[in-house]
This record gives C-alpha cells, sequence and structure tokens, in this order.
C-alpha cells in the first residue's frame, strides 16, 4: 500500500509543479509553495 | 521574493525562483527533521549478560525501523524472568529514561531481567505534528552532557503509511486509525501485519523465547487524566499490584491501583496477560509536556516539569494528581518509576519464591531524587 | 510576551493580511503563524512551521482525491446521467425524496466519519436534483452541508468520538444508539425544513425536461460503478477486509477515478487532475497554513491559554463554553477541537455516561466543519453548486446549525436521564 500512496504523492507532486508553472498570479503561486513543501518531504520520506 | 519587482517578473521565473524556495525550506527542515534518526547511545552496565536485538527473536524485523536493542541481564542464581519495557510511547521520557537508567546500572543476581528501552523505536524519530515539541533534552553526567530524543506517540508514519480510515487491534477493537501506529494498541500482534503490529508481535515472542513470568511496561500520563500515579494491572497479577502498592505506601509514594478494563483491548496490561499468560503491569507516571494544557513545550517543561497552567488547573481541581509551583521534575518521576521497579521486585519474591529476581545495584528513588538521573548515567 | 498576546498578534496580522491586503487566505494564516513565532522569540521556527502542517497533510491527500474523484464525474458524464435517475425515480413524492437524498448525502459521511467524503462524493450527485426540483441553490448547499455533518456524526463511523475516546480510554462500542438519538430527528427535521416549502412537486412532462443529458443509452450500468465502487470500498475498509481495509480515503478515491475512464464518456484525466487540483489548492494552502498556526500556537503556549481559560470559566458556564469553544476550534480543525478541547470537557463531565457525553460533544464539534477559516463542509457544498463564497451558504446554515448545538446541549444537560432510559 505504501508504494501507492508513493505514487499517489509523486502524481500530486508533479500535478502541483505543473500548476505552479501555470498560475499566473503571483500570491496563488505562493500558497502553492505551503502544500507542495510537504508534498516534497514525503515523496522523499524525510517527514 | 517581495516588492513590485518580483510581481512583474515572468511567471516562469517566479516559478523557477519559488520552487527554489521550496527546495530550500525542504532542505533546511528537512535536516532537522532526518537529525532525530539517528538513536542515543546506551551504555549498559558490567551486569549485562547478553545484548540482542529484537530481531533475533521475530526475524522479520530485521533492517527494519521497527528492529530495537534488548539487553539482558542473567544472574548466576535461578529464578524468574522479568521484562522491562521503556519508550513504549517515545513522548513519555520518564518511561524510556528509567529503562536506560536500569540498562547501565543492574547487575541480576538471581533471576533474568530483560530490558527493552525504546521499544517503539521508529517512534522516536520524529515529533507529534501541532505539539511543538523539543526535538531532544539534555541530562547532566560526570562526563557531560547526555542528549536524548523525545519522540512520538506513535510510529513515524514515513515507516508505516498510510494510516488505515479505521484501525481494528488484532483482538477486535475498533479505534481512530491514527492508532494504528500505537505500539502500546497492538498487542498481542501480528506476524504479517503493519510494522507497529510486527513490533508488538517481536515482543511476544521474546516473551515466549525468554520465558517471561512478570513484563512492566513503563509510561507516563498527562496530568489531567484519571490513570496516572498508577499501576494498571492485569487481574491474574492483582494481588501481586497489591502488595506493591502497600511496600511503596509504606516508603511514602501513593499509587493508585487500576485493574486492566478486559475490554479495552490491545494494551500491554491486557494482552500480555491474555495471550502469553505472564504476569503483566503497565505503571504510568505524571508528565505534563504532553498533556492538553501545556504552556510553551520546553526543554525546562520535560525536565523540570514546570508549568503555570497545571498549577492553575490543578487549583480548579481538574487534574488528578497534585500539581504545585515546583512542579513534578523528571528526577521525581524516575524516582517513582524505580520504587515501582523495586516493590514490584519484591512482592514477586515474596509471593512466588520460586520465580524471586534480584538485582543489585538497581538505584533507590531517594538517591535518584537528590543526586539527580545524571548520578546514575554513564 | 504573554500568551494571550501572541495569540491576539497572530489574529491581528491575519486579519491585515486577508482583509485590507487580500492576500489568499492560505499564506496570510501561514505569515500570520510566522509572526507568532518571532513574537514568541522562537526566530523563524522552520522545523515547527513544516511540522505543524504536516499535521494535516492526511487530511490534504483525501481532499485531493476526492477534488480529482468529483471532477472525473462530471467529466465523463456520470453525474448527469446519475441525477437523470434519481429525478426518474423520486419526482413524485416531496417527502421521499428529501429523506432519501438526505441519506444519500450522509451515508459517505457515516462509513468514513469525514463530512468531506459525503461532500465530495455524494453531495455532487444530490446537488443537481434538489436544484432542478425548485431548491435555491444556496439552501441546496446548505441541505448538503448539514447532511454531510449529520453523516459525520452519525454511526457507525464517527472518528471524533474515536479521538475523545482514546483520550479517556473509552472503548467505541455501544455508541450506536445514543448517536443515532442525537442524529435521526436531526435528519428528518432538518431535510424537511429545509426543501419542502421550496421543492415543487412535477408531472412526469415536466419532470423529462428537467432531465440532464444522459450518457446512460451508450454506457448502461456501467456508469455506476465508479460510485459504487467507492461506497463499497468505504464499506469493505470498516468491515476489516483484508488488503481492502488498508486502502485509506485517498487510494479509494483514486481507484473510482480510474474507473471512471472506463465507464462513461471518453475525457483526459490529466486535464481533469489539473482542474481538480486548481479548484483544490485554496483549502489545500489553507489548512497547511492553519496546521502552522496551531504548532505555533502551542508553541507558544497561546493554545495552553487558551484551553485553560475555556477550561477555567465557573461550572454554571461549563456548558456556554462548551458550546462556543469547540465549534469555534473546529474553525481550525473538527478533529483537532475533539483532541484538544473535547477530551478535557469529557473528563470535565467524567461523572456523567461517557457515552452519552462524547455523543453530544462530537455533534456540538461537528458544527465546527461550518467555521470559518476553514469551514470545510459550508465550502466545499458552496463548490458543488457553483457558489463562490461560502459565506452565504453559512446564512442558510444558521438555524440548522443552532438546532444541532441545542440538541447537544440539551443531550449533555439530560445526559443522567438519557443514561437511565438506553
Amino acid at each position: 500500500m505504501r508504494i501507492v500512496y508513493h505514487l499517489i504523492v509523486l502524481y500530486l507532486t508533479v500535478h502541483f509543479l505543473w500548476y505552479l508553472a501555470r498560475e499566473k498570479k503571483f500570491w496563488k503561486q505562493a500558497g502553492i509553495v505551503l502544500v507542495l513543501i510537504m508534498f516534497l518531504l514525503r515523496l522523499f520520506l524525510v517527514e | 521574493m517581495t516588492g513590485t519587482e518580483t510581481m512583474s517578473l515572468n511567471r516562469f521565473v517566479r516559478a523557477a525562483l519559488l520552487f527554489a524556495l521550496t527546495v530550500l525550506v525542504c532542505v533546511l527542515s528537512g535536516r532537522e527533521f532526518l537529525s532525530m534518526r539517528a538513536a542515543d547511545a546506551i551504555y549498559p552496565s558490567p551486569g549485562l549478560t547478553a545484548a540482542r536485538a529484537l530481531s533475533d527473536y521475530f526475524p522479520a524485523l530485521k533492517g527494519t525501523p521497527g528492529d530495537t536493542p534488548v539487553y539482558v541481564y542473567a544472574g548466576p542464581k535461578d529464578g524468574g524472568n522479568v521484562l522491562v519495557i521503556g519508550g513504549a510511547h517515545p513522548n513519555e521520557p520518564a518511561g524510556f529514561v528509567t529503562a536506560v537508567v536500569l540498562a547501565e546500572n543492574i547487575r541480576a543476581v538471581r533471576g533474568k531481567v530483560v530490558i527493552v528501552p525504546r521499544a517503539n523505536a521508529s517512534g522516536f524519530t520524529h515529533s507529534d505534528p501541532q505539539e511543538g515539541s523539543p526535538q531532544r533534552f539534555p541530562i547532566a553526567t560526570a562526563s557531560g552532557e547526555r542528549w536524548f530524543r523525545l519522540g512520538s506517540r506513535v510510529t513515524n508514519p514515513i515507516h508505516q503509511w498510510p494510516d488505515p480510515t479505521i484501525y481494528v487491534t488484532p483482538t477486535g477493537q475498533t479505534l481512530a486509525g491514527i492508532e494504528a501506529r500505537n505500539l502500546n494498541r497492538a498487542y498481542p500482534g501480528k506476524a504479517g501485519g503493519n510494522l507497529t503490529e510486527k513490533v508488538a508481535y517481536g515482543i511476544m515472542e521474546l516473551i515466549k523465547k525468554e520465558r517471561i513470568d512478570l513484563g512492566i511496561d513503563l509510561h507516563e500520563s498527562a496530568p489531567e487524566y484519571p490513570v496516572i500515579n498508577a499501576i494498571v494491572f492485569h487481574e491474574n497479577s492483582a494481588d501481586l499490584a497489591a502488595t506493591a502498592q502497600m511496600e511503596l505506601q509504606a516508603e511514602g509514594f501513593e499509587f493508585r491501583l487500576e485493574a486492566s478494563p478486559p475490554n479495552l483491548r490491545g494494551l500491554s496490561h491486557r494482552e500480555w496477560g491474555d495471550a502469553a499468560g505472564i504476569r503483566a503491569i503497565l505503571m504510568e507516571t505524571p508528565n505534563a509536556s504532553h498533556g492538553r494544557l501545556k504552556g510553551k513545550p520546553s526543554i525546562g517543561l520535560i525536565i523540570d516539569g514546570k508549568d503555570k497552567f497545571y498549577e492553575k488547573a490543578a487549583r480548579l481541581g481538574r487534574l488528578f494528581v497534585p500539581f504545585g509551583p515546583d512542579g513534578i521534575p523528571l528526577r521525581d518521576r524516575v524516582a517513582r518509576h524505580l520504587a515501582g521497579l523495586r516493590a514490584i521486585l519484591a512482592g514477586l519474591t515474596e509471593l512466588d519464591p520460586g520465580k524471586a529476581v534480584e538485582v543489585e545495584d538497581l538505584p533507590t528513588a531517594d538517591r535518584v531524587r537528590v543526586e539527580g538521573i545524571g548520578a546514575f548515567l554513564r | 510576551m504573554p500568551e494571550y498576546l501572541i495569540l491576539l498578534l497572530m489574529v491581528g496580522v491575519f486579519i491585515v493580511l486577508a482583509v485590507p491586503l487580500k492576500l489568499p487566505m492560505g499564506f496570510a494564516i501561514a505569515l500570520s503563524a510566522l509572526a507568532g513565532a518571532l513574537a514568541g522569540g522562537q526566530g523563524f521556527a522552520l522545523r515547527h512551521l513544516v511540522e505543524g502542517a504536516f499535521g494535516f497533510f492526511d487530511i490534504i491527500l483525501i481532499i485531493a482525491s476526492a477534488m480529482i474523484f468529483m471532477k472525473v464525474l462530471q467529466e465523463s458524464g456520470i453525474l448527469d446521467s446519475l441525477v437523470a435517475v434519481l429525478l426518474k425515480t423520486f419526482y413524485r413524492n416531496k417527502v421521499l425524496l428529501l429523506l432519501a437524498v438526505m441519506l444519500l448525502v450522509m451515508f459517505p459521511g457515516m462509513i468514513t466519519g469525514s463530512s468531506l467524503a459525503a461532500v465530495l462524493s455524494t453531495g455532487p450527485l444530490v446537488a443537481p436534483v434538489l436544484m432542478k426540483l425548485g431548491l435555491p441553490r444556496l439552501k441546496t448547499a446548505a441541505f448538503v452541508a448539514m447532511g454531510a455533518i449529520l453523516g459525520m456524526i452519525a454511526p457507525p463511523v464517527n472518528i471524533l468520538v474515536m479521538i475523545m475516546g482514546g483520550g479517556v480510554d473509552m472503548p467505541y462500542a455501544g455508541l450506536t444508539l445514543p448517536l443515532l438519538i442525537i442524529v435521526v430527528p436531526l435528519a428528518v427535521i432538518i431535510a424537511l425544513g429545509l426543501g419542502l416549502k421550496d421543492l415543487k412537486a412535477v408531472s412526469a412532462d415536466e419532470m423529462k425536461a428537467l432531465l440532464p443529458e444522459s450518457v446512460f443509452e451508450k454506457n448502461g450500468v456501467r456508469l455506476y460503478l465508479p460510485l459504487l465502487l467507492v461506497l463499497a470500498l468505504m464499506i469493505l475498509q470498516n468491515l476489516n477486509v483484508p488488503l481492502i481495509r488498508d486502502l485509506g480515503l485517498p487510494a479509494i478515491f483514486f481507484i473510482g477515478s480510474l474507473s471512471g475512464l472506463f465507464c462513461g464518456r471518453p475525457f483526459n484525466f490529466i486535464k481533469a487532475t489539473q482542474k481538480a487540483v486548481e479548484e483544490a489548492m485554496p483549502i489545500l494552502s489553507i489548512l497547511a497554513g492553519v496546521g502552522m498556526f496551531i504548532q505555533v500556537m502551542t508553541l507558544t503556549g497561546a493554545r495552553g491559554w487558551a484551553v485553560m481559560t475555556f477550561l477555567s470559566l465557573p461550572p454554571a458556564l461549563l456548558y456556554a463554553s462548551i458550546g462556543v469553544s469547540l465549534p469555534l476550534f473546529g474553525g481550525v480543525s473538527a478533529f483537532g477541537s475533539a483532541s484538544v478541547l473535547g477530551v478535557p470537557f469529557l473528563l470535565a463531565l467524567i461523572n456523567k455516561n461517557a457515552l452519552i457525553t462524547s455523543s453530544a460533544l462530537s455533534a456540538i464539534v461537528g458544527i465546527g466543519d461550518l467555521m470559518p477559516p476553514a469551514a470545510m463542509a459550508a465550502r466545499f457544498s458552496a463548490q458543488v453548486v457553483g457558489e463562490r463564497s461560502f459565506f452565504k451558504v453559512l446564512r442558510y446554515c444558521l438555524v440548522p446549525a443552532l438546532l444541532l448545538l441545542a440538541m447537544g446541549i440539551g443531550v449533555l444537560l439530560l445526559a443522567p436521564l438519557l443514561d437511565k432510559v438506553i
């Protein structure tokens, strides 16, 4: 199951990054960062 | 990163800069998170007769974050076998520190003592989110400060992921999903279960293979929680708990006796007795640093145990222990656990001389209170 | 600096950033947490900020995957087709329709203990049905939000009670009756109260004109698969079925979403995900920010101050304190409220039957899902009906929420009596 969740997090992380590049408003981009930090740390199994 | 200049930048450049910032935050915070993965050193006393790992009893744990050291102290004379567990909940420092003090001091004369100081090793590698706890705390010893990690109540989600929506314990109790990572709800464990259930299973295997007669699980509870300063006992150990309580009372320690509720499954004091048939006891001391009413969490709160909100709560009659301006220091909590252990071992000898366990150099509660914990750490 | 001043500063910074400066709420909350850490002498406290956010990581995963599931149901035409089926079945009888629809909204909440799962799985299904039959949009959203909250409280799975029970060593057993006593009357009253006046009974011809475009002809019963799969997996995981019990809600929603690829009209899964991510992002970053905020509150002692303030009110005000603080903290997180405040309150009421008091407290905590800033139930039900501002939805939730509160407090007060009856 862990692999499944790892894949889910990977899939969502890619989408967050894509959305970060696509979004035009700075503050909205900044909001994505808050979430992205967690997903990267979980993706690399740090926290 | 602020100012109109950044705002007017191309959105891709901004995204790249923000991504760089993200990575920076990940690296900086990640370093702190990862610093919890290194285990604190434990220096067993010369009385140690065998150093093992939990995986020696249950090989499936080998190489997993659930594997943990097991220290065996066998005496020259035949007697009973006692298991002492610390760190089942790594956010309850007195339980873990008492087990370390034990491991670094005792020598068995009769029977055998088996110590697992970090029962949930994975729980020591992270902190409980939103509790704001320090990652570690120091104890001054003759050879300098020794730092110990203050972990989380539950297994690290990195090691056991994801949580189910609801958790059904191996013996069928339904609990909130996060409890799937609580070692003291996972007994008697499952060989093919999640990591926490495997650790619980490993401890059951240890109990079998070391022919344990009595298991003692060292914990702490929040001062607002009714089961506190308590000996929780399986019904097969009622006589032992009562004998120990009388002995402790004579020494000036008030301990509540709490019978293990038969419908509360998965806990050590229930399943060790039911599944392995051994005498089972769990002890609780009061710890403000993991309570819900605590003020600013700090190293001071862990070590000195002073907290103004708990003081206020005590005045309002909301607590189940006295809590004054002097707080309840770790030193006193460890002393209390040591006194409890001594009384329980004496009780075992009295009730069942064939299973007697005698140890030397077990620090007395009085000396720990006067000289400090550090005097009994290497 | 005293704890209450730090808390005041954090709230002040948040308001200034969110209202006049119009920063997105998530980022404003995160910055106010940072301000609190600095004022509390903790420096940037980076580790604490990130650690606090992780407190909501699991919920963030659930929301993201549930939003994808919702998008898939829309894009594949499955949603419209199912709405058509519901309309055809129930258009004749208003009362039956309202009660059936209420049960449908509640159901995912009942089996997952999460109001969010309810709003985002069956919510999108029932909302168009109600609106097509004449219920105004905002009332429909209120209907979905209240149904979801009642579902979260209703048995068999009430995670709020599990959390509180865990704090006092109360096994999760014997709760069905007390929870039903709270939920059933409210579900009937709220469903009929919100819907009976506005809902129109229509003729068969009128009904046919209302039917959305259905892809049923082309795809047949396959259309039911994604929703049935999700609901079935939710039930099976509770029955302790090996493998399935470990799935968790995010994986269940992903399985449902992927099955949607084969069950309706063709659509681009990647683009649907991106749309879902875009719509979910505001609440995802709010949750991350709120996690940071709570951690800094704890770190600076402000959380302890808040808990003690509510607990130290005179006994006469205890119930008022429960009625105010539990929903208020629930605006940050209902689960957090149950754990941080629910447990001390349960201990304060320890001389009453814990099964009854924890059930009543969970009902009061549930109201928190309507409270800003998170306002999970209200926010997503607004989204389900296509309303941008969830505050407008709250207007119609007010009376039902007060009923829920009155029921909760009433059960607390009558606990000794109920104890004898049940």
